[in-house]
């Protein structure tokens, strides 16, 4: 039933311990895309109109082209598409394309009154799940700098678009005003760099010459929503996830399969209910908690053992196998994405294996914390991770589709947050929107999502992503492995069987 | 020595009542996990031969379950184009693809790793189609009503056999080995501190907790010397990111730490020459150890600056590379499109491209045209800035456009920790000669100014 050598349950004599063959390099090459300006440069005073104004000034060359070429030939009843620079230039009855930004007005969308009457309220509403609502009353807009237009068409209610994201339409205005769309055209995806373009160039630089020999690659390992608690409940599933990843768990040959991995990424939630901004009943509950009043530091106040045992757990990991760790939604870091690498000093122990942060802002072996959403080079693909609240705000505009439908249509909008800053929380960029995709990644995860789900998409000039959505390990304990030679997945499920079943 | 384990697990699992899993054991007794683990079976399968029941197992099981849904039947297989959903569907996978064809990605290989007690065994055996490896993985005096216990185990090794160093555990114990990990040497590690004041006796001395700082100081500085850990640049430079150290070991480490430091000078100064900051600061009444508390504190202001030139040079030197490239290309493409255009305007657009961060960060480059003074501790310069601005059309709306436009500027001088040069050191750089009089007191306020 089981292979010999897998077999532990041996008796004295005991065999030899067969060290395993040595891990192998990663090679790691992180982009800074995302890191915001340190101290005083960070400016949360800006309006957020220029990130919708920078969107669409650099989407727009892209789209026409695109638009261009696909519709220039286009007739309807002998009519030929015109393309129209603004939408306010729409003429009645005319066939036409325009290029502008989508504005989704939806019913049960947040507003800032809504958090004045719940004041006022005894019990506020259950949190929504979507902000559409069944009663049809939402409605699209299309707008440029010039205005808007409201959209109507067969292909809103077959398509989902979300707030921000940047489309061309081609069709009519009606006798009411509204926009008829006859088809839609996204950006699709961005260049995609070749495998080892940065990596090759940076060798070209410093040496001069490019060595074309590389090892083969091994397989990552992508963890999200560890969602340590401190508590009991989750030690021994960490434990085994430790003890597998050091590959001190299990026989031989799963020893040497897990030795394969090179890296360990942990796509956000390492920790539970940490974030910085506790939630409105978090907030309430915790008021009445604390009637008696406290001086000085307040040990209730904070609860350092889920933090203590993440460290702890990267300090064992470490020594065998190098980290990312992007900070999720419910982490200690900055609510606001991106949400900057989670400070050093919440690691006393496992920050010894990351470069001192006055040398580098990089780790390229050991605990590198890194910015949520993040990108960066490893074994020369590109990789694109978020902690997934893009994603879950996106899902929130659609009626159906899982996380990797949202995930492909953000790529092929070219942004990977379109609902920043309408819905979801962001930074006020000035001069550049790091958010827009400028290049097309390998491989794109999200993590903190209800299931694991993997799909490779193409993109018009050949592009292949692999999508994954990584579920949190809290809730499946599964682990996603990534082969970074043939790009194949597979997951690895941990189960604690309970007593008495 | 054979029989250690026997011994060990004797009185810890038949006399103390602990559960012991085979991680502790190979801690407990220097020995390899998959020795270990066998030692585990050897132990369940003697005593319950002598005494039935004495001795209760859990294990842990790993390999491939019986597929849940047929979807995932041939896990192995998997070929792109062939969607997770058509499996049983009569769609043939060759089917062809059009342009915007989402290739779904067939059923994915699930490895399982079960931790099971051993009254479940064998039902969870059964739902395994193919175990790759099995073992035992905790002894304990009888049937655990709750898996959480086991976690026990490694908060022990935790606590009590931490004290080694880690990347050369597995030499002992197994596991892999990773020979790329580099770890710092941290003066202040609180690993040590915690596991030591944990580990003694509460009366103890405080000498004894310096004693095992210093032994492990000096550890770590046999370790420096192994070639096999790579001396470079992350093994000299700055240790400490530590906020505070502790009194007590403060006191009695100081010796140790001492010779440290003086080393990291040195380091630092060959390493980088550009830094007159640290020869400064070293002739402060506190030595280097503020510059290390600084280096803790001011993790949020690594800029740039701090960043190894080699590599910053490189990042640099391929962004104009490529800027260059665009560049030429942009030329190229403009000389074919219309000659009416002003030829001025083409170089300036590209040296935008040619730097992501806004221009008035770091002005002075010497690829640009702009032109920077510095004059007391103020710069002044020319230099271009993209402006949003806002006309009005022949139709009569408002247009806003994004424009390039120079401005002169004059601003104070954004780098106050560095223009604070020592009395003696050469100001070769005359940038930096500029700030004397102004910096020369009250440099911590000027620090925290920067940020």
């Amino acid at each position: 039933m089981s292979k010999a050598e897998g077999n532990l349950l041996k008796a004295a004599p005991f065999d030899e311990p067969v060290h395993l063959a040595p891990r192998g390099n990663s090679s790691y090459n992180p982009l800074h895309t995302f890191e915001l300006p340190k101290g005083g440069e960070r400016q949360y005073a800006h309006q957020f109109a220029d990130m919708y104004f920078l969107r669409l000034a650099q989407l727009k060359p892209v789209l026409e082209e695109q638009a261009e070429e696909l519709w220039k030939d286009f007739e309807l009843a002998g009519e030929k598409a015109r393309r129209v620079d603004r939408v306010l230039d729409v003429r009645q009855g005319e066939l036409c394309w325009v290029i502008g930004t989508v504005y989704m007005e939806l019913s049960m969308k947040p507003n800032i009154l809504d958090d004045l009457t719940k004041e006022h309220w005894i019990a506020a509403p259950p949190a929504r799940e979507k902000y559409i609502s069944s009663t049809g009353l939402d409605e699209m807009m299309l707008e440029d700098e010039s205005g808007r237009l409201r959209i109507t068409g067969e292909t809103i209610s077959r398509q989902s678009f979300v707030t921000g994201c940047i489309i061309a339409a081609l069709g009519t205005e009606q006798a009411d005003g509204s926009f008829n769309i006859i088809a839609t055209q996204s950006a699709d995806l961005p260049r995609q760099p070749q495998r080892w373009e940065r990596d090759d160039s940076e060798q070209a630089v410093e040496s001069g010459n490019v060595t074309s020999k590389r090892k083969t690659s091994g397989k990552v390992a992508i963890v999200s929503g560890l969602e340590i608690t401190g508590t009991a409940e989750d030690d021994v599933s960490l434990d085994l996830l430790m003890e597998y990843l050091t590959c001190e768990a299990a026989g031989p040959p799963t020893q040497t399969a897990t030795g394969k991995i090179s890296r360990l990424i942990l796509a956000g939630n390492s920790l539970s209910h940490s974030s910085p901004i506790p939630t409105r009943e978090e907030y309430a509950s915790r008021k009445i908690e604390s009637t008696r009043k406290h001086y000085g530091y307040d040990a209730s106040v904070y609860n350092a053992t889920p933090a203590e045992r993440l460290d702890q757990f990267l300090a064992d990991v470490l020594p065998h196998l190098p980290i990312t760790l992007l900070p999720g939604p419910s982490d200690p870091a900055n609510v606001a994405i991106p949400q900057q690498a989670l400070h050093p000093a919440l690691f006393p122990l496992s920050r010894q294996y990351s470069s001192p942060p006055l040398q580098s802002n990089e780790s390229r072996e050991g605990l590198d914390s890194v910015t949520n959403p993040w990108e960066g080079d490893i074994e020369g693909w590109r990789v694109l991770g978020t902690g997934g609240q893009t994603v879950d705000d996106l899902l929130k505009y659609v009626e159906e589709g899982d996380a990797l439908d949202v995930m492909d249509a953000m790529l092929r909008w070219r942004c990977i947050a379109p609902t920043a800053p309408d819905t979801l929380w962001c930074y006020p960029f000035q001069d550049d929107d790091p958010l827009l995709l400028h290049e097309c990644p390998h491989i794109y995860f999200c993590g903190n999502q209800p299931k694991f789900g993997s799909r490779v998409i193409q993109g018009p000039a050949d592009q292949k992503v692999l999508l994954l959505s990584i579920p949190k390990f809290s809730e499946t304990k599964t682990v996603v492995l990534v082969d970074m030679e043939t790009m194949k997945v597979e997951t690895v499920r941990f189960e604690v069987v309970p007593p008495g079943t | 020595m054979t029989d250690d384990y026997k011994n060990y697990l004797a009185a810890a699992v038949l006399t103390d009542g602990k559960i012991v899993s085979y991680r502790l054991l190979s801690r407990a007794l220097k020995v390899n996990v998959n020795t270990a683990k066998q030692m585990l079976y050897d132990f369940y399968s003697k005593q319950n031969a002598k005494k039935p029941k004495s001795v209760h197992a859990t294990y842990l099981l790993t390999g491939t379950q019986q597929p849940e849904s047929p979807s995932r039947t041939n896990g192995t297989h998997r070929q792109d184009g062939e969607d997770s959903f058509m499996q049983s569907s009569p769609f043939p996978s060759s089917m062809p693809e059009p342009m915007e064809s989402e290739l779904a990605e067939d059923p994915v290989p699930v490895t399982y790793v079960v931790l099971v007690r051993e009254e479940e065994l064998d039902k969870k055996r059964a739902e395994f189609m193919e175990i790759t490896s099995i073992h035992i993985y905790s002894l304990e005096p009888g049937p655990i009503e709750n898996m959480n216990m086991l976690a026990v185990c490694n908060q022990e090794i935790t606590k009590s056999y931490s004290n080694d160093d880690p990347l050369e555990r597995w030499k002992i114990y197994g596991g892999i080995q990773n020979p790329y990990i580099k770890r710092r040497t941290a003066r202040y590690a609180p690993l040590l501190s915690k596991t030591a004041s944990g580990e003694a006796p509460k009366d103890a001395a405080p000498k004894a907790t310096a004693r095992k700082i210093l032994e492990a100081s000096s550890k770590q500085k046999e370790k420096n010397s192994v070639p096999s850990r790579r001396g470079s640049v992350s093994e000299d430079t700055k240790p400490g990111k530590s906020m505070q150290q502790p009194s007590s070991s403060n006191t009695a480490a100081k010796k140790p730490t001492l010779k440290k430091e003086k080393s990291d000078i040195f380091s630092s100064f060959a390493k980088a020459k550009a830094k007159p900051k640290a020869a400064e600061e070293s002739k402060d009444s506190t030595p280097a150890q503020t510059e290390d508390e600084m280096a803790g504190m001011s993790e949020d202001e690594a800029d740039a600056d701090d960043t190894p030139e080699v590599r910053f040079d490189a990042e640099k030197a391929a962004e104009a590379r490529k800027a260059r490239e665009a560049r030429e290309a942009k030329l190229r493409q403009m000389m074919e499109d219309d000659e009416d255009e002003p030829m001025e305007d083409a170089p300036p657009v590209t040296e935008e491209d040619s730097q992501d961060a806004p221009l008035d960060k770091e002005a002075s480059k010497p690829v640009e045209k702009e032109t920077v003074t510095v004059q007391g501790g103020r710069r002044r310069g020319r230099r271009r800035v993209m402006k949003k601005k806002t006309v009005k059309d022949e139709d009569g709306y408002l247009v806003t456009k994004e424009e390039a436009v120079w401005e002169s500027f004059s601003e104070e001088d954004p780098e106050p920790k560095r223009p604070k040069p020592a009395p003696k050191s050469s100001t070769a750089k005359g940038k930096k000669g500029t700030g004397t009089g102004k910096y020369g007191q009250g440099s911590i306020a000027s620090f925290f100014k920067k940020a």
